[in-house]
């Protein structure tokens, strides 16, 4: 008896095993597949129904730890005050020759949204606890007009890009997903371009490379969005999106290349409302 | 434990509650710059108190649920939290709960193995980007929640599944002797 359960039991467990290493083969790299698709649409309304129910209760949580985190900032924001006070002085001249400048060549104002796309407004509710994954989940979909590649903003800046899409909802791969492909970016001040990508476990840090070595990077430059265009290939991301500025460089320069320490313009860790950019030509 | 279908009932209820409190609460609660985890704890639990069947099958059945909500790669997270599941039962099939800390310490022990096990199931599949030793702090910071987590969670599925607990069954009142025509 006692030998037969042992069996058995031996018997499930080898088949969960062989499961998981089945589905792990089976869908590593592949984009959603019928069953993500299906128990995501399902639990949709559920996961929406709980996300506004337990708001309460999360921001409780977080002002405390923002609290904590407000005291050791409140006095590098006071030495950055000054700092910007008197870059602000060299702001407003360079503004008031830019502006001349647009005029001058006819060229369109343009906000952080490019003109051609559309917003679609979304709530995320849910998001991975992994440091391993950057992804969140939102509660508009292919309803509303969103499609896998669209990029996706704050008002802050680039958060990501939608990777799946079901009726209901749409799940979105973060710019702090280690996974996810690179982002072809470029500094604001002097056009220098390179990839961002990721590093595992610090989502407040990202990588800017293959930048030329020839170009001077000074920490606290822009970075946004190259937005690049060639007859086959185009990137995925309209030009000039604010991505985040410089904090360290170069952190490594070779022969050619040199990489440089980003921080993301948007707060990606306390991601409530994003904004899809729909439609569009990117 | 007795495996009824309303306690299989409840075990999926608790499975499913699990999964949703993680992705819409403590997912996005920063706790020291950290996101607690409270589905190893869960998994633990239930290996706990219903053996190593019972966690092997639940933390199978929440890593499938959770890849299949964050359309992650399927399998990584089932593999995991089966292994760490089936442990938890392990221990509970070996040894009595003599303490009430044994749970909360279970719970810290198998959830550093958890995060550490993802992490190396992740680094054998392959991660193109540079891997950070800020991971280091966010397995120990993330067992540490779990120590803490684990008491309350335990309390509430040992609760939950009161009625399938052979060595949890309340004492019947004892019926007094009565002399008759006394």
């Amino acid at each position: 008896m006692y030998r037969k359960q042992l069996r058995r039991r031996r018997a499930v467990l080898a088949l969960l095993i062989i499961s998981s290493f089945a589905l792990l083969t089976a869908t590593y790299g592949e984009r959603a597949g019928g069953l993500q698709k299906g128990v995501s649409a399902v639990f949709g309304p559920l996961q929406e129904g709980a996300d506004r129910a337990l708001k309460p209760a999360r921001d409780l949580i977080n002002w405390f730890d923002e609290t904590f985190d407000a005291r050791g900032e409140n006095d590098r924001l006071r030495a950055e005050v000054e700092d910007l006070r008197r870059q602000v002085i060299g702001s407003d001249v360079a503004l008031e020759e830019n502006e001349q400048l647009r005029k001058q060549l006819d060229l369109r104002t343009s906000g952080v949204i490019p003109s051609g796309y559309d917003e679609v407004s979304a709530r995320v509710i849910a998001r991975s606890p992994s440091v391993w994954f950057g992804t969140v989940r939102i509660d508009r979909g292919g309803s509303s007009g969103v499609a896998v590649d669209d990029p996706v903003v704050t008002g802050e800046g680039l958060v990501g890009t939608v990777s799946s899409v079901t009726r209901g909802g749409a799940t979105v791969t973060l710019i702090t997903d280690p996974g996810g492909n690179g982002i072809s970016a470029k500094i604001a001040n002097n056009g220098a371009q390179g990839v961002l990508s990721a590093e595992v476990g610090d989502p407040e840090d990202l990588i800017l490379d293959y930048l030329d070595a020839q170009e001077r990077i000074v920490k606290g430059s822009s970075v946004v969005t190259a937005g690049w265009r060639a007859p086959e290939f185009e990137s995925k991301y309209p030009p000039n999106l604010p991505i985040g500025t410089v904090t360290q460089a170069p952190i490594l320069q070779q022969e050619a290349t040199q990489q440089v320490h980003v921080q993301p313009f948007a707060d990606i860790r306390g991601l409530d409302f994003v904004t899809v950019l729909v439609g569009g030509s990117r | 434990m007795i495996v009824t279908p309303k306690i299989l009932l409840r075990i999926a209820l608790i499975v499913l509650l699990a999964v949703l409190l993680q992705l819409s609460f403590f997912s996005k609660v920063h706790l020291l710059g950290v996101v607690p985890t409270i589905l190893p704890a869960v998994v633990i639990v239930l290996g706990l108190l219903g053996g190593s069947m019972a966690g092997a099958v639940a933390g199978f059945s929440v890593g499938l649920l959770v890849d299949c909500l964050l359309v992650a790669p399927l399998g990584a997270s089932s593999l995991v939290l089966l292994t760490t599941g089936y442990l938890a039962g392990i221990y509970r099939e070996r040894y009595d709960l003599t303490t009430s800390l044994v749970p909360p310490l279970m719970c810290l022990g198998l959830t550093l193995f958890a995060e550490a096990a993802f992490a190396a199931v992740q680094l054998m599949l392959g991660v193109d980007a540079p891997v950070s030793a800020l991971v280091l702090r966010d397995m120990a910071v993330k067992s540490i929640y779990a120590f803490f987590l684990g008491v309350p969670v335990f309390l509430a599925v040992r609760r939950a599944l009161r009625p399938a607990l052979v060595d949890e069954q309340r004492p019947r009142r004892r019926i007094q002797p009565r002399m008759l025509g006394a």
